[in-house]
């Protein structure tokens, strides 16, 4: 065994003076720790009322009364949100738009897994012709595909039924929630999967007890995605649902606009409540959502 | 292991939950004929219909009172109302024609009429009128419109339900404060958006619509002030609109671009334009009657009046036609009779008069025309004097073309935009518009033979 003396490895710097309390070692002062606070939260700010504003906007045309022009909303009232939510059926487009998201999510999730698998512990010989043709599909536009759907969903009398949007947006969302997954699968040793195996798992009960805990910022964000994107997606509930006790929240806010009238109070109220949803799914979710699309991205 | 069997449970749960939901999700569906009988049949005149409001959102309340009273005076038919968008309209019936997914009765205004009537997608409503009680009940003018429109053989495929005009929208409360006369020639429009501008104060004198929606406005100004009097020439071949009286009319016009106008107006489509001339200083507003009552909400009816559009040369008043709308019965439909009895009772005077009324437009059934709160709403009552009493000559745009809306929309609005913006010129702009027009207009003689 070869030892060093440990002086010789020391740096030649000189000690630190008494009077300097020591650095605290692998923390280094950066330029921008050093600037005036000022220089960091004034642009901050200023990008945030700019963002801001237009929020500002919808809360003040949802809020003020019919025909106000007052910039503030005072006095205040629900007015809106009551003829939204009660005469407009928003009640019900939100309980439509909830079951869906959340079937989306689930679906998209378990098959992605699934797929996800596949792709990153098997070699079979088309893989990276099937990985190039998940990653085309991405480019073919929904509209294009509408009238084909149309047709397979009316044979299969799934028109008026919430059953095949949840089914569309599945399909569209699984080629990149694939991807991402099989990324994230990729970055759990392997090892770990066949230590399982020796304690006497199966291959499913390894992938469930071992895998599926370390892939909890990638179910995040794919579930999260997948729930964001059905919620707001506009196209294929507008074409699929025909009854107005199975349309959206997209289709209900777009049918708040008539050709030359446009009533901006409900409109806003009912641009809030479509809202609402994803922004508290965003605010409990950000951290996982931020690790696992750069995990899974990057690593793909 | 306890570990292990409470994973499994999750794993077991989330399956279930999303079985749950994919089953009961795809159950209660159908096929989306969105019909009851066999398709393309008669119907005995009972059960469900399926109608398509091709203007849903302000209007939902209306229609659902008069379907409420439908189905009270008819218990053995049910309609189910579906609301869609005015701008998704016609993007879902095209779909649905393709996908044999339409309903029994819809909205059908003159201006998608040929499109739908190309796809064979309409039913001939002419023999059903002649049997009505509504025969010789409809204005006639709105009639030979929607014939007119509807592929050019004379067939009426859409019962006419009321009709839109331009209106020149104008705040009284600042005219007068600026002592300016109401804007009823086109020297007096320019005259009042010049002295109403004030840009330190963001008072603007005109709100020019630069987005969509844009050709219709600015073919209106154009017309109205050059005094031409029909679209096309006197062989029916070339289109008047790159007539040099025209070009100099449009370039009078889009210099009011920046000068009196926002900047943002380059964006601006019909809901931009309503929302910021309700709630800020502009002077005038060029819109249509379906805006009335959003302006009697924001402003209150005692600040602002709404005339029809500037007188021209020698006092002449030119306008373009704006879209008769109207209902039709769908060919594919099962139940073309309970279908055609419904447009029957929403076109009869006393339902076709609170409709109106409530959208604010000039009645299609001339005893509905006659009602008192036509003659109340000013507007609305300058609207239906302009397009009856002959003080109006209105220049038929062709909505009879099948590429009408994708040359005076997809095609065109982004170059008008350049106009605004000074990268295209208004000559440029017109001739290009002029070549289209002529170009669909020449395949169309061709197929009428």
């Amino acid at each position: 065994m070869i030892t060093k003396d440990i002086d010789t490895l020391a740096p030649a710097v000189p000690a630190p003076v008494a009077d300097e309390p020591p650095r605290r070692p692998g923390k280094r002062r950066r330029a921008w720790d050093e600037a005036p606070r000022w220089q960091i939260y004034l642009p901050l700010g200023v990008y945030l009322v700019f963002t801001l504003v237009p929020f500002y906007w919808i809360l003040l045309f949802a809020l003020r009364e019919p025909g106000s022009t007052s910039l503030v909303p005072w006095p205040m009232t629900l007015e809106h949100f009551d003829k939204v939510w009660n005469d407009r059926s928003f009640g019900t487009y939100f309980e439509n738009s909830v079951y869906v998201g959340v079937a989306t999510l689930f679906m998209t999730t378990i098959v992605a897994l699934a797929g996800g698998y596949a792709l990153a512990r098997f070699d079979f010989r088309i893989k990276r012709a099937f990985m190039l043709a998940l990653l085309c599909s991405q480019f073919v536009p929904g509209a294009l595909l509408l009238v084909p759907l149309f047709q397979i969903f009316a044979e299969l009398r799934m028109i008026n039924s919430l059953g095949s949007v949840i089914i569309a947006e599945t399909v569209f969302q699984l080629p990149l929630s694939m991807i991402l997954i099989s990324g994230f699968i990729r970055n759990v040793p392997y090892s770990l999967e066949e230590a399982a195996w020796v304690d006497g798992c199966n291959r499913f009960t390894g992938f469930r007890v071992v895998v599926l805990p370390l892939l909890r910022p990638g179910l995040i964000a794919v579930g999260s995605f997948a729930f964001v994107h059905s919620w707001n997606h506009f196209l294929f509930a507008l074409m699929f649902l025909s009854n107005q006790e199975k349309q959206t929240i997209p289709v209900g806010l777009n049918s708040l606009m008539s050709a030359d009238s446009v009533d901006l109070g409900a409109l806003a109220a009912g641009g809030i409540i479509a809202a609402v949803p994803v922004v508290i799914v965003f605010a409990f979710i950000q951290k996982w959502l931020i690790t696992g699309f750069s995990a899974g991205a990057v690593k793909g | 292991m306890r570990r292990s069997s409470r994973g499994a449970r999750r794993s077991v749960t989330a399956v279930a939950v999303s079985a749950v939901l994919a089953l009961t999700a795809t159950a209660c569906g159908d096929d989306g004929s969105g019909s009851s009988g066999d398709k393309g049949a008669e119907g005995s005149g009972k059960g469900r219909i399926t109608f398509w409001d091709n203007n849903g959102g302000v209007r939902t309340d209306i229609w659902k009172e008069i379907i409420a009273d439908f189905e009270k005076a008819n218990p053995d038919i049910d309609v189910k109302y579906v609301p869609i968008a005015a701008t998704e309209y016609q993007s879902k019936v095209d779909t649905s024609i393709q996908a044999d997914g339409l309903p029994d009765v819809g909205g059908v205004g003159a201006a998608m009429l040929a499109g739908f009537a190309a796809q064979n997608a309409l039913e001939p409503l002419d023999d059903r009128l002649a049997k009505s009680s509504l025969d010789g009940k409809l204005n006639e003018d709105m009639l030979k419109s929607m014939k007119a429109a509807g592929g050019g053989d004379g067939t009426l495929y859409s019962v006419p339900t009321s009709a839109n005009n331009g209106v020149l929208y104008y705040r009284t409360d600042l005219f007068e404060a600026a002592g300016l006369d109401a804007p009823t020639t086109w020297d007096k429009f320019y005259e009042a958006a010049d002295k109403l501008t004030d840009k330190d104060e963001n008072a603007f004198g005109y709100t020019i619509r630069g987005g969509a929606g844009s050709i219709a406005q600015a073919l209106d100004a154009m017309y109205g002030q050059s005094g031409i009097t029909s679209f096309w020439d006197s062989g029916n071949e070339k289109t008047t609109v790159d007539d040099p009286k025209n070009v100099a009319a449009l370039e009078k016009y889009t210099s009011l671009f920046k000068k009196v106008t926002p900047a943002a107006d380059l964006n601006n489509d019909f809901t931009k334009m309503v929302a910021q001339w309700d709630s800020g200083t502009i002077g005038m507003l060029n819109h249509n009657l379906g805006s009335y009552q959003d302006h009697v909400k924001a402003l209150g009816a005692g600040k602002f009046r709404g005339i029809p559009q500037p007188s021209g040369p020698g006092g002449k008043r030119v306008q373009v036609s704006n879209p008769v709308d109207g209902l039709g019965v769908f060919k594919s439909s099962g139940n073309k009779d309970a279908a055609w009895k419904f447009i029957e009772f929403a076109t009869e005077k006393a339902q076709n008069s609170r409709f109106n009324e409530s959208a604010g437009q000039v009645p299609s059934n001339t005893d509905a025309a006659k009602d008192a709160w036509v003659s109340k709403a000013e507007p609305t009552k300058l609207a239906a004097e302009a397009l009856s009493d002959g003080s109006t000559t209105i220049v038929q745009l062709p909505y009879y073309l099948p590429d009408w809306n994708t040359i005076s929309k997809t095609d065109n609005e982004p170059a008008f935009q350049k106009v605004l913006t000074g990268s295209l010129s208004e000559k440029e702009f017109l001739d290009t518009l002029a070549g289209q027009l002529n170009e669909a207009q020449k395949e169309w003689n061709e197929q009428k033979g």
